[in-house]
């Protein structure tokens, strides 16, 4: 991958990568490998990109399609990987922003479903219910519902109501 | 006031230290550990099924009062074992305080070279193999009966006219030349095949890493 294709087109979107990244890995270690393996791909990939929708999401819809086979990778071969399963609590190694309310949020985002995870991470970055609907590959007269349903998922994580 | 999600998100994300991206360094390396880890492995555990197997085959045919065949089994499968168990010491000596690329480069000269040598070495194996098993059946136990000469003298009593060679009829060694031929010379490729059944998934996946890899260096 050359500096010019990172620097120029993954970079500047490193932050919609990061975000998807920390909600699909509990440690720092797997967070770089889930964000090393993206980048790869988005690079082998770049020549599939058809300029129908933005490249910030055909970012998101391949960043997110990564994580998901890494994350059924690991439930595969859950040896290669530094965390296997969520903590109980945050730990030190899971906490991965100075924000301490985010991190709680991150804790909580991972227990949510796989899909979920990904639904609520593109609607927090206000992505439109069809955007979402096309990145997921669902209808989106469905998204509305089950985001109301995640939010009420999380606060109730949040508020210590379920482990 | 509780926080919304939304908020805790957007503030989050305010702080620069939120989203830092880590340093794309060593891309392949934990990969390429694990390919190689997974060959070794396999390596390894396939020549120990292959000991155990011989041992297997020898006792059966003792079993079953084919003891040539089992014999002979035993002598080329162990021959195999220690052929590839000094091919492994090649693979002990991989450098690996190189880089990456480095590295795979090594494991894939070395695997190139442990796959020519077993394919010469299935050349004689296969033909070995089909020797004595024909052996087992032709002999029988030791001492006993011929169950191959009382088949020769059954058949020279039905067809006198049948000509001979080394105590066997002609047509029957042509036979048996014509497929030890043939076994000479797929050998290697029976070998390959064999190969690609039990290792072909990780021989790929090696295959891919290096053509990216070799990719990447071209772009850098």
């Amino acid at each position: 991958m050359s500096s010019d294709f990172y620097t120029s087109s993954i970079l500047p979107f490193a932050a919609i990568i990061i975000k998807i990244c920390r909600a699909y890995t509990n440690t720092q270690e797997d967070f770089e490998d889930y964000y090393q393996e993206v980048s790869l791909q988005i690079w082998k990939s770049r020549d599939n990109f058809r300029q129908q929708s933005e490249w910030s999401t055909w970012v998101y819809r391949l960043s997110l399609n990564v994580c998901l086979t890494l994350l059924k990778k690991r439930k595969n071969n859950p040896q290669h990987f530094a965390s296997d399963y969520l903590p109980a609590e945050i730990t030190e190694d899971s906490k991965a922003f100075a924000n301490e309310s985010l991190d709680q949020l991150y804790y909580a985002i991972r227990q949510l479903s796989e899909v979920d995870r990904g639904v609520i991470l593109l609607y927090l970055e206000e992505q439109s219910y069809q955007e979402i609907a096309d990145i997921i590959g669902t209808n989106p007269n469905n998204i509305g519902v089950r985001i109301k349903r995640i939010k009420e998922r999380l606060k109730k994580i949040l508020d210590g109501k379920v482990n | 006031m509780e926080k919304s999600i939304e908020t805790i998100w957007k503030e989050g994300f305010l702080q620069n230290d939120a989203l830092v991206a880590p340093k794309l360094n060593n891309l392949y390396t934990q990969k390429s550990e694990h390919i190689v880890d997974k060959f070794t492995r396999m390596f390894k555990i396939n020549l120990v099924a292959i000991v155990a197997g011989s041992f297997f085959f020898l006792g059966m045919s003792y079993y079953v009062e084919i003891p040539y065949m089992g014999l002979g089994m035993f002598i080329i499968l162990n021959t195999l074992v220690l052929v590839n168990r000094s091919l492994m010491k090649g693979l002990a000596k991989i450098d690996k305080n190189v880089n990456t690329f480095q590295y795979l480069k090594s494991f894939d000269n070395w695997m190139k070279e442990q796959i020519a040598t077993n394919e010469k070495f299935a050349r004689v194996l296969y033909p070995f193999v089909f020797l004595s098993g024909a052996a087992g059946f032709w002999f029988g136990s030791f001492g006993g009966d011929i169950p191959g000469a009382d088949f020769v003298n059954e058949l020279t009593f039905h067809f006198p006219e049948m000509i001979i060679v080394f105590g066997l009829p002609l047509y029957g060694l042509i036979g048996i030349l014509l497929v030890i031929g043939l076994l000479v010379y797929f050998g290697g490729r029976i070998y390959r095949w064999d190969f690609n059944i039990v290792y072909g998934r990780v021989l790929k996946k090696l295959e891919e890493i290096i053509a990216d890899m070799e990719d990447l260096r071209k772009e850098a």
